[in-house]
């Protein structure tokens, strides 16, 4: 799994790229919680290139989405699909993540 | 209104017949998990695997075995029957631990996770998002059997000591052909 971030506006775009399973999910958590210390409050996930995810990486998501609420910042995960977005179904998860079908919409969400 | 799905204990449950199953033995490894995992998996035919789910969900039981059951300890083996056609996933995966002793637990966790789920209350949900005990660590997702009693729809079912668990998923057939009932 690789991390890219980007910024548009005053929001911080995590590009995630490849698996988010039980060996590497945490890394998504660390970064996220270092840009929180930098006083970055605008995230948005992009998993547009994330094809496959385990509850390890349901996990992050959880964490991260919880922890975010908690300090009232905002965030928007992005572009799910395929045996991602089943695996966030099956959680029963669709309602409580802050979920867009694109980096527009979420932008839009986010800056509204 | 949404089925709250249960873990079921019950040894007899014909999920646990192993008749013409194909059988493999794992050591421990928690580095080995997504290996051991398409080892099995591999078996199953393309129409069934749903890209990478199949995979994802069984990679979870046998996850749970290693880290839960066995704690990771080399000594201890998992042990894993499987079967796969176009139709039917049927999986056994038993460890050598001390059972899953917090079985009633889930379930009531489970029941009050889906009422928020229903009822659309996110704020609340909050609390059910993961079920945790006092043996999880900071690496425990705690979210794996909340998809997993979904996606298994003939059963999760545990043995009486709750280190062996069996699980079983129907996919409707495929039609092949010219549909010809409406000529």
């Amino acid at each position: 799994m690789e991390l890219k971030v980007r910024k548009f506006s005053s929001t911080y775009i995590i590009d995630v790229n490849g698996e988010m399973d039980l060996y590497n999910s945490y890394k998504l958590k660390e970064l996220v919680l270092k840009m929180i210390e930098k006083k970055i409050g605008q995230f948005i996930i992009n998993l547009e290139n994330v094809d496959y995810i385990d509850s390890s990486g349901i996990g992050a998501l959880i964490f991260i989405c919880s922890h975010i609420k908690k300090i009232n910042m905002k965030l928007q995960i992005s572009n799910i699909h395929g045996s991602v977005k089943k695996v966030i179904e099956l959680t029963k998860l669709m309602g409580y993540f802050p979920i867009s079908n694109s980096i527009e919409e979420a932008i839009a969400k986010i800056e509204q | 209104m949404s089925e709250v799905k249960l873990l079921v204990v019950d040894e007899n449950s014909k999920l646990f017949d192993t008749t013409g199953m194909f059988y493999k033995e794992f050591d421990s490894d928690f580095r080995q998990i997504r290996y051991y995992t398409l080892l099995v998996v591999q078996k199953a035919p393309a129409e069934i695997k749903e890209i990478n789910l199949l995979e994802q969900q069984i990679s979870e039981i046998i996850k749970n075995a290693v880290k839960h059951g066995n704690k990771c300890d080399p000594k201890k083996k998992v042990k894993v029957w499987y079967y796969f056609s176009v139709d039917k996933a049927h999986l056994i995966v038993q460890d050598e631990g001390e059972g899953f002793k917090d079985l009633e637990k889930w379930n009531d966790f489970n029941k009050k996770r889906i009422n928020c789920f229903v009822k659309q209350n996110f704020d609340e949900m909050d609390k059910f998002v993961s079920f945790k005990t006092n043996q999880s660590d900071d690496h425990d997702s705690g979210n794996a059997m909340f998809a997993a009693v979904e996606y298994w729809n003939g059963g999760v079912v545990f043995n009486k000591k709750k280190n062996g668990i069996a699980v079983l998923k129907t996919f409707p057939k495929k039609k092949h052909g010219l549909d010809m009932s409406s000529l």
